[in-house]
């Protein structure tokens, strides 16, 4: 059974159904890990999109190697993709394959340190709610409210007035999306803290964060794993719907960038070639991490393990 | 008398929202880096003109006091002055916002219309390859960038097939009948755009909601008792599916304005979001401010109608 079930678990914002996230709120031993690890071998679409994650980080890093970076402007304005160029090149006469590259750099340093500060955030918010009864009212009354509202002209307002720039954007996206990680792994670290084991940790000690630290989130574990691809990819979404609207870090290539001079170019819509590399990357980078995770819902789902 | 009981929260649970919204910006605007008084007044005014606008936000005046003035505009509508046309911001946005609810509206109307008959098809065909390809086409689009696809159906449709126009909203020569039309066919691509990246929540979760009715006891019993498959699925247990569905559209509005501010840079579509777009461009914060406010309490207000509306349906609101 390796249905696409778990994506309630992911982006759409939807409350996590019986099916998803029902499984083992225990944390996972190492053997259990490596049981994981043999279901998601068998997964061809988990194993191709983690190969692909792993190639675009792979690209990241080495781009200093595989491009020079594209600063300079040059005389072939606008060419179509050729051997020269493979991705043509844009209105200033720039190699779009450089960019491209050096975005790849950019956009996945913007995910990752956003969903690690959302991630931290929200699961420490989480579990203090579920662990603390009294102040759960009062977050997840924030969380919804939050979640409610449009986050990206909030995003774009505070872009604006503190002025584009990689932090910025990592500060901006992490700032609106821990409230999800929150709902996320509220829901099932409510569940850990009514569990035996948690109350008898309670007779053995009376340090609240030890029992948060050693009990409650290697518990939540699985679901803060599914979180931070979750997470990640939106950002990856968020960071390119700023740097389109021009509030991207001007100094630094990003895919959303690219996308962002070709509008202001106005070579959009006959330059075929300025946004369909960098928006196949964008797609393969978020659709990869969402298989991802949907494949590690999979493995980590005992019932599938049973094969 | 119960109908009232039921109304009543969830107008003070907007009210509470929209106060939640203009309390972080007012926050935000004061603890961030940067001039609070940038997001009301240009510091290319006269000095009499930002002195006067400074004063009526109280921004000379503590914190406390601040907030109440801030309030108390905000309560009026007073978003500020625009940078670059000089009329207040809501005079701008007002002006912008028909546009924005006809192509949101549009959009999540025609993604509910495709989206719940694919769901179904892919919950009663489950396992099966069309079940694989519905998921995969949900999966897909909501990882796509909406600019993508936008330009994407903007080159293939509007440029190279010329079947539909590339760009605004209604054509400035068109009177009467022809202009109804104009603004029809304007809204096609942006609209599509939309709807793409939307449909993927809807159909996945029409989909497991609808797997989870199927395996319910009354389900069984409708089997037993011989009613054919096809009135089970569309009647008894499509009912029950629907109501978790309804409730991703509250979840979805945010996301689903956030679409279209991009959607309508992309189509240079006169809404809110191509306002923001200029807005960003010549820095001009009162706008973003007010964008943000507005669009904020649109969604809302969207929220609570459709919460109020769908509780008329739900015979169990009714009853209790």
């Amino acid at each position: 059974m390796t249905s696409l079930d778990p994506l309630n678990a992911t982006p759409t914002g939807l409350p996590v159904s019986s099916e998803a996230l029902s499984a083992e709120p225990v944390a996972e031993s190492g053997r259990a890990g490596a049981a994981t690890w043999r279901v998601f071998r068998r997964d061809p679409l988990g194993v191709i999109s983690l190969g692909l994650l792993l190639l675009l980080v792979v690209v990241a890093l080495a781009a200093p190697l595989l491009a020079s970076y594209p600063a300079s402007y040059g005389s072939d304005v606008l060419k179509p993709p050729s051997l020269q160029y493979l991705f043509g090149t844009d209105s200033l006469g720039r190699d779009v394959l450089g960019e491209v590259i050096w975005g790849t750099q950019q956009s996945l340093l913007v995910a990752v340190a956003a969903s690690i500060i959302a991630i931290a955030i929200g699961t420490l918010v989480a579990v203090i709610g579920a662990y603390f009864k009294r102040l759960d009212v009062f977050i997840s009354v924030i969380v919804d409210l939050t979640l409610s509202l449009p986050v990206l002209p909030l995003m774009i307002l505070i872009a604006a007035l503190i002025g584009p720039s990689t932090t910025t954007i990592i500060g901006v996206v992490a700032a609106f999306s821990w409230p999800e990680v929150t709902r996320l792994v509220r829901s099932q670290a409510l569940t850990v803290v009514n569990l035996p084991y948690v109350d008898a940790a309670r007779l053995m000690t009376t340090s609240p964060v030890w029992i948060i630290g050693r009990h409650i989130i290697p518990a939540v574990t699985p679901v803060i794993v599914v979180s931070v691809v979750v997470t990640a990819s939106r950002a990856v979404l968020s960071a390119a719907g700023l740097a389109f609207l021009g509030l991207g870090d001007p100094t630094t290539w990003s895919w959303g960038r690219i996308l962002y001079e070709a509008q202001q170019s106005g070579a959009m819509s006959s330059a075929w070639w300025l946004t369909l590399f960098p928006s196949i990357a964008i797609l393969l980078l978020v659709l990869s991490a969402t298989l991802l995770s949907i494949a590690y819902n999979d493995a980590r789902n005992p019932r599938n393990r049973a094969r | 008398m119960s109908r009232l009981f039921f109304v009543l929260p969830r107008l003070g649970r907007g009210v509470f929202t929209i106060w939640f919204a203009v309390t972080v910006t007012f926050l935000l605007l004061r603890l961030l880096p940067g001039d609070p008084a940038l997001a009301v007044a240009s510091p290319n005014m006269t000095e009499e003109a930002r002195a006067a606008l400074l004063t009526q936000y109280g921004l000379d005046q503590p914190l406390i006091v601040q907030y109440g003035l801030y309030m108390w505009q905000m309560l009026q509508g007073n978003f500020g002055v625009s940078f670059t046309q000089s009329v207040p911001v809501m005079d701008v946005l007002l002006q912008r916002l028909p546009w924005t609810l006809l192509l949101t509206f549009t959009a999540l109307v025609i993604t509910v219309l495709v989206g719940i008959p694919l769901g179904v098809l892919a919950a009663s065909r489950r396992g099966k390859v069309l079940d694989k390809i519905i998921q995969v086409i949900g999966v897909t689009g909501q990882s796509i960038f909406v600019p993508s696809i936008g330009v994407l159906l903007l080159f293939v449709f509007g440029l190279s097939l010329k079947w539909l126009p590339i760009g605004g909203a209604y054509d400035t020569d068109a009177y009467g009948m022809d202009w109804y039309a104009s603004v029809a066919r304007h809204l096609v691509l942006p609209a599509v755009s939309l709807m793409l990246i939307q449909l993927g929540s809807y159909v996945l979760t029409m989909r497991s909601t609808l797997i989870e009715a199927l395996g319910e006891d009354y389900v069984t019993l409708a089997k037993a008792n011989g009613l054919p498959y096809r009135r089970i699925l569309w009647k008894h247990a499509l009912r029950n599916a629907l109501l978790p569905t309804t409730t991703l559209i509250g979840l979805q509005l945010g996301f689903l304005v956030g679409g279209a501010v991009l959607t309508e840079t992309v189509f240079a579509y006169p809404g809110i979001g191509r306002g923001i777009y200029e807005a960003v461009t010549q820095l001009d914060f009162p706008v973003l401010q007010g964008a943000f406010l507005l669009l904020a309490i649109t969604v809302v207000v969207a929220n609570m109608l459709t919460d109020i509306v769908y509780g008329f349906l739900d015979p169990r609101v009714k009853t209790s």
